[in-house]
């Protein structure tokens, strides 16, 4: 660990600004407390990438006609129609694909440039992390899922219906031609075996299991990090906002946190789904909805412990309100325990997601693992391909954010190792 | 406060909970067309008659051309007194049906519920003795994948390995059989399993890291100086401490699985048990039936908060009453 501690010296002094200042000037800039509604530059990655997103999702909502892609729209609208054909933009994405996108932005600017910003404590936590190498491959995986579901669309087509090569095998494996209607690659002593054409075989229709496991990762990553937003946002500010206030409206809003844990959110999405009917919106609308109480628990705990602390104490001498207080000093100290916690409910979702999707009765509209598992059931002794692919799949990466979030505890809160590291 | 007048308004509060959930579900229900009213006008339509009578014939039927208020009180009153209504599609009263269902759901939770108990802090206490050595690897190891796999992923495998190639297990249930036969738990072995993987890893994890904490302690260190055998030491003094934070991990893992995965897996399994029969209800759409195992379950998962509760206030004798 030698020659780090130079490295977090001079890293400290280029971090104050660039130019060549001495370590014990301090430029106020950096340290100025904004204003209750300033610009932060999180804020303003928000407004310049989001906005343009959100925009174009109420164009798509209320100007898009429902049989209509809504770039070939736009195309016509802005007359750019011959651009946009020369290089193949008729994409038609739904609500759920803008918000996923909003919510990617979100993600950039509230974790991703603050850890870009804190260059030294990024590097520090990645060291840290580094060290447990199951977590590295557990990001490797998510960053394959994630990469396969935002890219994957574009360059994979949607799998279609192909009769003749019904359960088509994987690569280097093979079928008796009795369960086959065609064969797709070569047939060898009355069995036929996998080509690269399919490179995880065909399922009952003929549909390619690779490209449905991939455009299932597009349904995940959406699970995955709407969710994580939308309980991110309810739960830190219930949390927060519940240990500031305290008496009686702490005592209201954390009764109400209990109501909500205490609900059991897939049976009464089976309700839902049965008197409204219900797609992967209302899914995702419902379980975030029902999903913060532990968080919120979670946050209200750490936030009275923080605001026990004496720097709290030094600061509101100061002259810092409350709201300043809990948005520059609470939330930011509070932040790496939320990011861990949520890490450990995104699962959750997912095999909520896959269980529903399993029982036929998710969203149809959209391909996923537990479809695709449930597709498979019927035709697992000869063809167990079609539930093993995404099985192990879905498998894999509940495994992967369960040693996410237990690598990241451990990265940012070096109290904790004893406790979990294994 | 003494421990008894917290329990008494621990348990009004779960009847207060119990009050909101069912004040939510009625309200679901108010506000949404009654399936069963668009069902006779439809079925008026084909026949011939009049579709909007129909419709009304059937509100009038089921009692909805009442007032809001008054529904509500008569849906409150039902609800309190056990008259959960008529299955259509099972043709005999819903209690009975759900009571049917108990019957089967309850003959692989009990074992699962007693086997994740016992076995998942003993393993996490093995575990945090043998900390970091291969024991310790493999039993984490073997928890976590337990954990992390989808338990109706887990049973679709062990029923094409252990019943459709190995034939070691029977494929289909059969739910003659009698409760305490070999042929029953022969046929319950496998579900079982699944739900005991799938629950013990978080509870295992949980006690091996809480008891890591107690280990060193100095109590531990005087029982050692005492000459107290490992084995005693561990199951009187590690166990103790432990058990505070492991019950509220221990209620609500085993909550969780009962009220989701435990559906899945009597569906793969094929028992009629509470799981298979909210499935039907919903694919028949039978209201009454899926509203009684929604409010079932709904009381299931208070009770088990309120237990948990009450249970972490007994075993932990630090908790002050006042706050939580």
């Amino acid at each position: 660990m030698t020659g780090n501690d130079e490295s977090i010296g001079a890293d400290d002094v280029r971090a104050t600004s660039g130019s060549a200042r001495r370590f014990d000037e301090i430029d106020w800039d950096d340290y100025e407390e904004p204003g209750l509604f300033s610009v932060t530059p999180s804020l303003k990655i928000t407004l310049l990438a989001g906005l343009p997103i959100v925009l174009l999702g109420l164009y798509d909502e209320f100007v898009v006609g429902d049989r209509e892609a809504t770039f070939v729209r736009l195309g016509s609208d802005l007359g750019l129609s011959g651009p946009f054909e020369t290089l193949g933009v008729d994409f038609d994405p739904g609500s759920l694909d803008f918000l996923f996108m909003f919510t990617i932005v979100l993600f950039i600017a509230y974790v991703g440039y603050p850890l870009y910003r804190n260059g030294r404590m990024t590097r520090y936590y990645w060291r840290e992390f580094k060290r447990n190498r199951p977590a590295v491959i557990s990001l490797v995986w998510l960053g394959l899922i994630f990469v396969g579901g935002v890219l994957g669309p574009f360059l994979i087509a949607m799998p279609e219906q192909d009769l003749a090569a019904a359960y088509q095998p994987p690569v280097f494996a093979s079928i008796d031609l009795v369960h086959t209607t065609g064969c797709v690659g070569e047939i060898r002593d009355g069995r036929c075996y996998g080509t690269w054409e399919h490179p995880l075989g065909t399922s009952r229709g003929g549909q390619d299991v690779f490209a449905s496991v991939v455009h299932g990762m597009t349904v995940t990553m959406q699970i995955a990090f709407i969710t994580t937003t939308i309980v991110a946002i309810i739960g830190i500010t219930f949390g927060t906002v519940s240990a500031y206030l305290g008496g009686w409206a702490d005592e209201i809003m954390m009764r109400f946190t209990d109501i909500v844990l205490s609900f059991p959110t897939f049976v009464f999405f089976l309700l839902i789904l049965y008197i409204y009917g219900a797609g992967l919106g209302m899914f995702i609308l419902v379980f975030a909805a029902f999903g913060w109480g532990a968080t919120a628990r979670y946050v209200r705990s750490k936030a009275l412990s923080i605001s026990e602390e004496e720097f709290i104490k030094a600061i509101r001498i100061s002259g810092a309100s409350t709201p300043t207080i809990v948005r520059r000093h609470v939330i930011p100290n509070t932040a790496s325990s939320i990011i861990t916690q949520l890490t450990l409910i995104v699962p959750g979702f997912l095999l909520a997601e896959a269980q529903l999707a399993f029982l036929g009765i998710g969203d149809t509209a959209v391909p996923t693992w537990g479809q695709l598992i449930s597709a498979g059931r019927t035709s697992i002794d000869f063809a167990p391909w079609i539930v093993l692919a995404p099985g192990f799949t879905l498998f894999l990466t509940i495994l992967a954010f369960n040693f996410l979030g237990d690598a990241i505890l451990d990265a940012i809160n070096p109290e904790a190792e004893a406790e979990t590291d294994r | 406060m003494g421990l008894l007048r917290y329990i008494l308004a621990r348990t009004a509060w779960a009847v207060a909970v119990t009050f909101i959930i069912v004040t939510i579900t009625f309200l679901l229900i108010a506000l949404a067309p009654d399936p069963n009213i668009s069902q006779a006008a439809t079925q008026a339509a084909l026949q011939g008659g009049d579709p909007t009578e129909a419709a009304q014939r059937e509100a009038e039927m089921r009692g909805l051309d009442q007032p809001l208020h008054i529904r509500y009180i008569d849906f409150l009153q039902g609800v309190y007194t056990l008259e959960w209504g008529w299955s259509d599609n099972r043709a005999q009263p819903v209690t009975e049906a759900l009571l049917e269902g108990i019957y089967y759901t309850a003959q692989y939770s009990i074992p699962w519920t007693i086997l994740t108990i016992i076995i998942g802090p003993i393993v996490g206490l093995y575990s945090a003795a043998n900390m970091y050595s291969w024991k310790d690897h493999l039993a984490t190891g073997f928890a976590f994948a337990g954990w992390a796999i989808p338990n109706f992923f887990f049973a679709l495998i062990l029923v094409l390995i252990f019943s459709v190639w190995l034939n070691l297990f029977p494929l289909s249930y059969d739910p003659s059989a009698p409760v305490f036969s070999l042929q029953n738990v022969h046929q319950l072995v496998l579900p079982v399993f699944v739900l005991v993987t799938g629950s013990i890893g978080a509870i295992m994890r949980v006690s091996r890291n809480e008891s890591a904490e107690f280990q060193n302690a100095a109590f531990m260190k005087t029982a050692k100086a005492k000459g107290v055998s490992p084995l005693r030491a561990y199951a009187l003094h590690v166990m103790r401490p432990t058990l505070v934070p492991l019950s509220t991990t221990l209620v609500g893992q085993i909550l969780v699985i009962f009220l989701g995965s435990s559906l899945l897996v009597e569906i793969v399994f094929g028992i009629p048990g509470l799981g298979r029969i909210t499935f039907d209800a919903l694919i028949n759409q039978d209201t009454n039936l899926i509203l009684g195992a929604t409010l079932l379950f709904t009381f299931i998962a208070v009770m088990g908060n309120l237990v948990e509760d009450i249970v972490f206030t007994i075993l932990d004798p630090r908790i002050s009453y006042d706050d939580r």
